[in-house]
Parts: C-alpha cells; structure tokens; sequence
C-alpha cells in the first residue's frame, strides 16, 4: 500500500488527537488521556516547540472505514544526556490497527532515527509497557535494548499536588 | 548551610562537566562519559538550547576541601547541580524531564539537593508543565527514598513502563529505513 511521512502541519492536530486517544485506549488509559487538539497546536507549532510530529498519510482511495486518511503518527523531540550528549525522545509511535503490517510503523521510526541523526543526536530513547509483546519483540528486532531489564533503570514522576509541594519549596 | 541556587551560564560549564564526571563516578559508569565542557557550552547556551541548568553555590569560605584532582586543587564553590530539559506527553502536554541532579558528597545531607529539584519543579510550573519526570537506578536505594519521600511515584513499578534504547549501529540501521 502506498503512504507518504510527512511532517506534521497544525492542521494534521484533530487527527494526531484522535490517535493518541486510540493509542491511549490500546494501552488501556484512555481516562489519563487531558490534552486536546488546541494544547498540540499551541505546543507543537510555535517559535520553541515542545515536540515534533510525523504523520502517516494513504491516499484517498485507502481511507479508513471512517474516512480517514491520517492513518499514524510519531511524536518526539529533543533531549540531553549528561554522558553521550544529543538524544531524541521518541513520546509515541502509533499506525491504526487496520494499516499495520504494511511497513508504516517501521518508516515512521526509522524516519525519526533519520531526523535524529541529520540533528548530531546519537540516541534515540523511548517507552513501552511489560505488558506489550508485540511492540517490544517490534522493537527489539530492530536492535534497541530494554535499559529497565538489563540496567535497572525506573521511570519516576511527580505530578498533581506532590509536585506542587515540591515546587513550594524553592528558594 | 548557606547556599544559592541559579541558574546556569556559560562560565558554569566546566564545573558542570566535574560533576558529570562525579556524578557517573557514583553511578559506577565513568567511562561511559563522551561529551566534554565545550558540548555543553554548545548544547546548553546556543539560541536553541538542548538543556537547562541550575547550579547550587557556597559562599567562599564555605568552598569543598576535597578534589579528585592531585595536581591543582583550589575548592570549589559550585557544589551542585540540576540539568533538565521541557518534553511532552501526549496525554498531558508539557513536562519537564531532570536528567541530572547531584550534590558533591561533603555538601549533602543539607538540603541543597531538595532545593535543587524544587527549583526544577517552580520552574517548570512556571512554564506550564504537569510533571517532572527522571529516572533512577534500582540498586540506588538512597535516591529512591530520597524520591519516594517528596511524593514521586515509580511509574516503571506502578505501570510497568520499560526504558528503551536505540544507538550506534543499531540508530544508524533503523535511520537507513527511513522515507
């Protein structure tokens, strides 16, 4: 099947919206899912973007079962590690159910590895969760490494109130 | 203890690249250490910066009395650090990541690493994000009860969210495969 990767415009923001939602609902949270399309045309789209955005479009006679033509997205940006220097993270990768299997999902993170290499960075970093087989068997056949199973690495989070208390105290 | 904590400027990044240094000392990975003073010169002050830092200072008469360093040694008074960078989450917009946070170890215990990470926190508030997210190394039980008490919550244990990692031939592989 035919697809174009193209950097995403703010227009493309309903649909990467409607994606994470159905990548949040994968992923069975799709209540912790709180921004809409308006916060990723803000953040996404100004003079210091907080992120950058692939979409993964087929064309008009491939459409979805709903009409869509925006069939997948990755989300990423940059980030900095102490020790090696210039790194991407990459937030989500995601291909609507019935398009998988057709080399979007691996054009999409190979593009962002293209992307991070043409930036210096030498790092490309990311998350999935245990319970998700077919990504990490994805992933690992491409040559990542688990840093949580081999190094011990954990992800820690303040957020809500505990991080409201923490920012209390700054001098 | 009398301290300060500000933000970082140019001038600050070779005692940053020390305690990098010290820092992946106490991690157990020195060697992994690639980057020197002038990448963080270039990385964290051009007009897009890739970071953000804040550094903890003593007053002079309160500067270290130990340095790894045998053969020019004059105490320092930037004692600590914090390094952090804005990210995103999709499910709840801006984040602030602190990829670093180190104290030198005769300064702790005196509240300097708090003041840091809250520092963080402020700021990153202040710019809108939900969240300050890091990580740290299972066997490092200090750091994590350190954590754990300011109300910080094991996203990896509680979730089940793996780090994952692509670099060097493994980056350059997947690049090629790209449109």
């Amino acid at each position: 099947m035919r697809f174009t990767i193209c950097a995403a415009k703010p227009e493309d923001c309903k649909d990467i919206a409607r994606m994470i939602m159905e990548l949040a609902v994968y992923e069975k949270m799709p209540d912790q899912v709180k921004i809409s399309h308006k916060e990723l045309e803000r953040d996404g789209f100004g003079p210091n973007p907080f992120y950058q955005c692939l979409v993964a479009e087929v064309p008009e006679e491939h459409k979805s079962k709903d009409g869509h033509t925006k069939v997948g997205y990755a989300l990423f940006f940059y980030t900095y590690s102490t020790w090696k220097g210039r790194t991407v993270y990459m937030e989500d990768l995601y291909v609507m159910p019935e398009y998988r299997g057709k080399g979007m999902g691996k054009a999409l993170i190979a593009t962002v590895a293209k992307v991070a290499k043409e930036q210096h960075c030498v790092r490309l970093q990311f998350s999935v969760l245990d319970w998700n087989k077919p990504s990490l068997d994805f992933y690992l056949s491409k040559g990542a490494e688990d840093l949580t199973a081999k190094e011990g690495w954990h992800f820690l989070r303040f957020h809500g109130i505990a991080l409201d208390n923490l920012a209390q105290e700054a001098p | 203890m009398e301290f300060t904590i500000r933000a970082a400027t140019l001038e600050d990044c070779k005692d940053i690249s020390r305690m990098i240094l010290e820092l992946a000392e106490y991690e157990k990975v020195s060697d992994q250490v690639k980057i020197a003073q002038r990448d963080l010169e270039q990385d964290g002050f051009s007009k897009n910066p890739f970071f953000h830092g804040i550094i903890a200072e003593v007053p002079e008469h309160l500067k270290s009395k130990e340095d790894s360093c045998m053969y020019f040694f004059t105490g320092h008074t930037k004692v600590g650090y914090s390094l952090y960078f804005y990210t995103y989450s999709s499910w709840k917009g801006r984040a602030v990541y602190m990829e670093d946070l180190y104290v030198m170890p005769e300064f702790r215990g005196k509240g300097i690493g708090k003041a840091l990470m809250s520092k963080v926190s402020q700021l990153g508030l202040a710019a809108g994000c939900t969240q300050l997210n890091f990580t740290v190394l299972d066997w490092n039980k200090s750091s994590l009860d350190f954590y754990l008490k300011q109300g910080c919550w094991d996203v990896t244990s509680d979730l089940g969210y793996h780090c994952m990692r692509c670099e060097g031939d493994a980056l350059e592989h997947l690049a090629q495969g790209g449109l």
